[in-house]
């Protein structure tokens, strides 16, 4: 009996752990505010990149510059590359939101490394995002502005007016957070960010760098 | 017979107009050159430099600064030590290379891996002048009144993903080099250029230990 009732301590732990983690909020529509108004607005941002992971027992660990610009035609280029100046991708989102692979190394070409890459930057840079699926709900000083992707939700969270965390999550509850740091103006990008891979077991963080062009 | 010769002609200049970089002409006597270069290198053991790191995005019509220290102690041993704006150390020693960003160390045996050797081998082989002999890369010379260019153009595939050409400048005077120019399939590249450089100075074996 006793192991019985240890079994189903655990299962519904699991149960628990893997279920959406934002049930217990009441999400309505408030066409009065938007997440969009923390959709970064920027010329170029250069920021440092590290990834970190493990794939089966095997850790990995990359470090590079990752870069942002936005193009004279509205478009998005995204690059990452080495320190050495060595390019290990290059995405391009266009006026619409439409993305493009510009460029990437074949170790890095598999299609589902590229699906997670392009997912974790457009709802970083809340690009592509169902407006009219948009639902809010507020919870203890915290908002939650939550989207219908194709596959589960995106929660995107202020604190105080300031948006902190970005939850992407699936059918198994939370696939993806991403925290973030010094996003001081809602327009703004951030200082730094840690993109937390729950499932995939990998972590990108990256940092701004402020000086990188001559002086 | 004469349609082939015009044909070889029309390749010939065709290759001349498009190869030959700008204000340079290939060098008159290559075994000559060779044979200085050769004898320059030989009396440089050390080399320690300061660099500018400039990667030109192309078509983003960008750049992206960054600047360090270089150390090479002959015959194989080589520190890149980017200090701004970001810190990241390189040292390749032997068949070791260590690779050091702000959170982690990280080690590879680089002779478990052609590709790792042959970005080792030409490295070195940049620096030393010693390109000729490479067999990873067809190497056209070049010269002006002030710098010899040596252009390389990748002879196998690994390289070819890589790179598309790496072009060496050498002072005319003193064989050093002062710039390098790693162009990308894409169009993007980076320079490097040299300044500060001093050559057999005394450097320390700790620079270059893996650890």
């Amino acid at each position: 009996m006793r192991t019985y009732l240890k079994l189903s301590s655990l299962l519904l732990l699991l149960f628990a752990a893997c279920a959406s983690p934002y049930k217990h909020l009441h999400f309505h529509e408030d066409k009065s505010q938007t997440a969009l108004q923390y959709k970064p607005v920027y010329e170029k941002q250069v920021y440092r990149c590290v990834v970190d992971g493990k794939i089966l027992f095997k850790k990995f660990h990359l470090s590079g510059i990752l870069f942002f610009k936005t193009m004279e035609d509205k478009s998005t280029r995204v690059i990452f590359q080495n320190e050495m100046g060595f390019t290990y991708f290059d995405f391009k989102w266009n006026g619409q939101d439409s993305f493009k692979v510009i460029q990437i190394i074949d170790q890095m070409n598999k299609p589902a490394l590229v699906k997670t890459l392009e997912k974790d930057l457009s709802i970083f840079l809340l690009k592509d995002l169902n407006k009219p699926t948009e639902k809010i709900a507020v919870n203890d000083g915290d908002t939650f502005y939550r989207f219908t992707l194709s596959k589960g939700y995106v929660y995107y969270i202020a604190h105080s007016g300031k948006l902190e965390t970005i939850d992407n999550t699936g059918k198994g509850g939370k696939v993806t957070t991403i925290t973030l740091t010094g996003k001081d103006t809602p327009k703004g990008l951030p200082d730094s960010a840690l993109f937390t891979h729950h499932k995939a077991h990998f972590t990108i963080q990256i940092k701004k760098i402020q000086s990188h062009v001559d002086e | 017979m004469n349609k082939f010769f015009l044909t070889l002609l029309l390749s010939i200049s065709s290759f001349v107009l498009y190869a030959q970089p700008k204000g340079y002409q290939p060098v008159n006597n290559l075994s000559a050159f060779q044979q200085s270069l050769t004898k320059s290198n030989a009396a440089v053991q050390t080399i320690m430099s300061d660099f500018v790191q400039t990667k030109n995005l192309s078509l983003l019509a960008d750049k992206i600064k960054s600047k360090g220290k270089f150390y090479f102690k002959k015959e194989n041993k080589v520190r890149i030590e980017y200090t701004t704006p970001y810190t990241y150390l390189l040292v390749m020693n032997g068949g070791q290379l260590m690779v050091k960003d702000e959170e982690k160390t990280s080690k590879i045996n680089t002779r478990s891996s052609k590709t790792m050797q042959s970005v080792n081998r030409i490295i070195i082989d940049c620096m030393q002048g010693t390109v000729f002999h490479n067999t990873d890369f067809k190497v056209a010379a070049y010269e002006n009144s002030q710098s010899y260019l040596l252009s390389l153009e990748p002879a196998t595939d690994a390289m070819r993903k890589m790179f598309k050409k790496i072009d060496v400048y050498m002072n005319k005077k003193d064989f050093d080099v002062h710039k390098l120019t790693m162009t990308e399939q894409g169009g993007d590249f980076t320079d490097m250029d040299f300044i500060n450089t001093q050559h057999n100075v005394a450097l320390n074996e700790n620079l270059f230990k893996i650890k």
